[in-house]
This record gives C-alpha cells, sequence and structure tokens, in this order.
C-alpha cells in the first residue's frame, strides 16, 4: 500500500505539471492542447536519438526539452494566429481541432520512422528505504526535480513581472493591454514555456520507465483530464488535481485494473463538471 | 513646446464595416481638463477607444506628444503615456489591490512615491490592498481603476464614464477625488453621460451626439447654450 502511494504520487506530480502546461494555454488563448503529451513524447524522442548517436545524456535532454518549447512558439506564431483573431464561440472549437491535427502529425510521424524508440533514463541503484518504505531512486529524483520545477513555478507566476503579466491577460485580456502589456508576445513564451514542461515531464518519466513513441495520446488525455478537474486556467489547481488523480490512478490501478483506473479518471472530470465548474480552484 | 499634448483629426471608427464615429476633430493642451459629453450611445466610448489604438481607425489621423499614435497597437499606446480606463473597469478579479495597482506600472518595477498619491488620494484602497480586486465594491473598484492607470505615470488620463454603476453619491465623490488629482498637474480626459458633473470639473467640453462633435468651448460656455440645458441639464 505505501509503495503504491509513493508511486501514485510521483506519478501524480507528472501529471500536475502536464495540467499545468495544458491550463496554461488554455487560460492565455482559450486552445485546449490536444497535441500537449505528443509534444513530451516528440521530446523525448529527440533526447532518445541524439543519445544513440553518442551526445551526452544531459545535452541530449537539454535539446529534447528545448525542441518541445520551439515547437510550441512555432505552433503559437503559424497556425493558432487564426484561433487568437476569431473573437467568436467558434474560437474554442477552432483551437481544439487544430490541435487535434498537429497531434495526429508528430504521432504520425513518431509510428512512421521511429516506431521502436523509446527513452529511458532509468536511475541505477538500490531503493532508498525512508519512513519504512523501498522507494526507488528514479522516484525520489523525479519528485525532488518536479518539487523543483513546481516551486519555480509558483515563484515565477507569484513574484516576476512577467508572471503576474501572464496571469493578468489569463484574468482580463483587455485589462492587460491596458497596462501595456502585449498578450500576443505572453501567449508565445507562455506556449513555449508549456511545450519545454511538457517535455520536462517526459524526461521526468524516463527516470521510472521508459517513454515509447506511442505514448503521447495517453499524456494528453491524462494533462486534459487534470487541467478540467484542477480547473482551466489556474496553476495551482492543476497541481493539487494532478496529484489526487495520480495517487487515484494508481491505487485504482493496483488494487482494480488499468482500463478501470482510465474510467475513474473520465468520471472524475465528468462529476467536477457537474458538481464544480469552475474546477478545485480558481483561475491564475 | 509646441502645438497640442493630444491632435485629433478627421477621425472616423466603427464595428463590422460601419462607421460609428464620424469625421471627430479635438484636441487638448497640456494641463487641461477636458469633458466629452453626450448621451449613452451617442459614440463616446468608440472615439475614446480608436483614439487610443484599441479599436481601429477608418480615417483620420491622432498624434500624441508628437507620436502618430494610430500606427502603433493599443499596449503600445498605453506604454506611451496616454492611459485609457473604461467604464468596464476591466480589473483583474482574482488578484489583490496591491497587485492591481502593480500591473499598472509594467514593465517598471511600481514607483514608491505614485503609489503613495494613489493611497493619499483613494485611502480605502489603502485599508484593502490585500483584498481582491473582484470582492470590491463598485466604488472602490472605480478608485482601482483609476489607480492603476495612474502607476503608469500617464501624461494623459482618458477616463471613460467613471461613473458607471455608481450611486449619486458616490459618483460626487468620485468626482472631487478627480479634482485633486487635477491639481497634481494631470491632463484629463473624461467622457460623461452625467454632464453636470463634467462640466463641473472640466475646463473645456465637446458635445458628442449620432457619433459626431456638435459643439465645443468652454465648461461655462456649454453650461449656459440653450440646446445643451435642454438636452443634458433638465433644465
Amino acid at each position: 500500500m505505501g509503495a503504491v502511494l509513493v508511486d501514485g504520487f510521483v506519478l501524480g506530480l507528472q501529471f500536475g505539471i502536464l495540467g499545468v502546461g495544458l491550463t496554461l494555454v488554455y487560460g492565455l488563448g482559450g486552445v485546449v492542447n490536444l497535441a500537449h503529451g505528443q509534444m513530451a513524447v516528440m521530446a523525448a524522442i529527440v533526447t532518445a536519438r541524439l543519445i544513440d548517436r553518442g551526445v551526452s545524456t544531459a545535452i541530449a535532454i537539454v535539446i529534447g526539452i528545448a525542441a518541445a518549447g520551439l515547437l510550441g512558439i512555432i505552433i503559437d506564431r503559424t497556425i493558432m494566429q487564426p484561433v487568437y483573431r476569431d473573437q467568436t464561440d467558434h474560437r474554442v472549437l477552432l483551437g481544439l481541432l487544430l490541435m487535434l491535427g498537429v497531434g495526429f502529425v508528430i504521432d504520425g510521424v513518431l509510428e512512421w520512422r521511429y516506431p521502436i524508440e523509446a527513452l529511458n533514463l532509468r536511475v541505477g541503484g538500490d531503493p532508498v528505504s525512508l519512513f519504512g518504505l523501498k522507494i526507488r531512486r528514479g522516484s525520489i529524483w523525479a519528485s525532488a526535480i518536479i518539487g523543483l520545477i513546481g516551486v519555480a513555478l509558483v515563484l515565477f507566476f507569484r513574484f516576476t513581472t512577467f508572471g503576474r503579466a501572464t496571469r493578468s491577460v489569463i484574468q482580463d485580456e483587455e485589462g492587460a493591454r491596458l497596462c501595456g502589456i502585449n498578450p500576443a508576445m505572453v501567449r508565445t513564451v507562455i506556449f513555449g514555456l508549456s511545450g519545454a514542461l511538457a517535455g520536462s515531464v517526459a524526461m521526468i518519466q524516463a527516470m521510472t520507465s521508459p517513454v515509447v513513441s506511442t505514448a503521447g495520446v495517453g499524456l494528453t488525455i491524462f494533462a486534459l483530464i487534470v487541467a478540467v478537474v484542477g480547473g482551466l486556467g489556474s496553476v495551482s489547481g492543476a497541481f493539487l488535481a494532478g496529484i489526487l488523480l495520480g495517487i487515484v490512478n494508481t491505487l485504482s490501478a493496483f488494487y482494480i485494473g488499468t482500463f478501470v483506473s482510465s474510467i475513474i479518471l473520465v468520471a472524475a472530470a465528468a462529476i467536477t463538471i457537474l458538481l464544480r465548474p469552475q474546477g478545485l480552484l480558481s483561475r491564475a | 513646446m509646441s502645438g497640442p499634448l493630444l491632435s485629433v483629426e478627421g477621425l472616423s471608427a466603427g464595428y463590422l464595416g460601419e462607421d460609428v464615429v464620424h469625421d471627430v476633430d479635438l484636441s487638448v493642451e497640456a494641463g487641461e481638463v477636458v469633458g466629452i459629453i453626450g448621451s449613452n450611445g451617442a459614440g463616446k466610448t468608440t472615439m475614446l477607444r480608436a483614439m487610443c489604438g484599441l479599436l481601429p481607425a477608418t480615417a483620420g489621423t491622432v498624434r500624441f506628444d508628437g507620436v502618430d499614435v494610430l500606427r502603433l497597437k493599443g499596449h503600445q499606446v498605453m506604454r506611451s503615456g496616454m492611459v485609457y480606463v473604461p467604464a468596464e473597469r476591466h480589473l483583474f478579479p482574482e488578484m489583490s489591490v496591491s497587485e492591481n495597482l502593480a500591473l499598472g506600472s509594467y514593465p517598471k518595477r511600481p514607483d514608491s512615491a505614485q503609489l503613495d498619491l494613489i493611497y493619499r488620494t483613494f485611502p480605502r484602497l489603502k485599508e484593502r490592498t490585500r483584498q481582491h480586486a473582484g470582492t470590491l465594491s463598485g466604488g472602490e473598484q472605480q478608485m482601482l481603476a483609476v489607480g492603476r492607470a495612474l502607476m503608469a505615470k500617464p501624461s494623459l488620463l482618458i477616463l471613460d464614464e467613471p461613473t458607471t454603476g455608481l450611486a449619486p453619491l458616490l459618483a460626487k465623490e468620485a468626482y472631487s477625488a478627480l479634482g485633486e488629482l487635477r491639481g497634481e498637474g494631470l491632463t484629463v480626459i473624461v467622457a460623461e453621460q452625467q454632464v453636470p458633473l463634467a462640466l463641473g470639473l472640466a475646463d473645456r467640453g465637446y458635445v458628442v451626439d449620432h457619433g459626431r462633435v456638435t459643439l465645443s468651448g468652454t465648461s461655462a460656455d456649454l453650461a449656459a447654450d440653450p440646446q445643451v440645458r435642454t438636452a443634458y441639464l433638465g433644465v
């Protein structure tokens, strides 16, 4: 039970970071990024290929994360522009469909070129005993790194000028413009950050289990559920929802079965929309 | 110094290809308070938004401090020192009063002397620095909207219907606070349908009707004008 809880918590932290990336992009531009998981996997495969070619692991990881960030920026500056210009109700649907298409493209390329590629950054060594539990070293590293990312994000959004500006665009885009903030620039930077966060999650996941080239769709669905439960546009909500759902997912997968755990996650999202449509926490 | 701080010539603008505002000429000297008066739907907001680059103009020129404003985007105009406060305020509801004010000075760090001035003018805000903007009363929200704009140290403050949603007593209070700010040497444009309030504050005024400037002059002249008296002052 204890070890399962730890696994659930570590998975939940990863869900949380995925959800934060999705929720930020939605909050800023109304785009539901249905390629979020695919961007993460693309980063993993870039890193895996570079390691295969003899590039040092650290550099390969940085390049993989940067590639996902760059992809986010390119998507924002190109095919998302008509979405941002559209002021009608169709906007969300258009963004959703375009990102679904991007997801198909990434999945297609990965399946075509690298069907059996996987990123494995497994951390060696014996499990560490902590509070009477045997915890894998990879899990400890993963938790520590995500903890750092989480703290950095909180500090960024609370205390930096750009972080505040980002929250202001989420809460009232016109108000932000009146303060001299350029919402388009904020969207571009944050889409890039969101991609980089997705890439980081892939690297972290590879520390405990290999990330395969077909994992994208699953990650996207997890990110979407987490963002919905946490409240679309809420960073701390996404974090909290990620941890809760990670534990729920792992416990139900362990005690009942994997497919049941997926159903439970979707049910959690549906019930949240019915009972608390604003999500666990309010925006930004 | 030569020429007015703001000069608008032949400005037309509207929505969905149809002009709402036609051929507006207007100028504001540094240090002046200028009222733009007219009834609801006269085109005041459209005119102000077009002047600030928040709505594309279909014709005309707007020069502010020597800069052709219509070539800039809305956020760039705000940074150039001409700051617009809309009737809907557009505050950040889930941020504290002090965070809202801090964003007003973006991208610079908040200036503490300016913050002191704002808290002196609106002591109510100082009592509520940590409260979320969304939980403030209508009057307090209006104070915060003006305060946030002042954080940018604007050389021209443009207020659109600052009395929207305020009870008559609060509306008067709001105008007396604006009177104090005027004493600080601020240049102000204020659009208002409560004409007596606007004429009480402003040096000069423009009357807008059906998207056109129909009359202009000193506040005293406008207050004495028979047309203005019957249409807006209820005399």
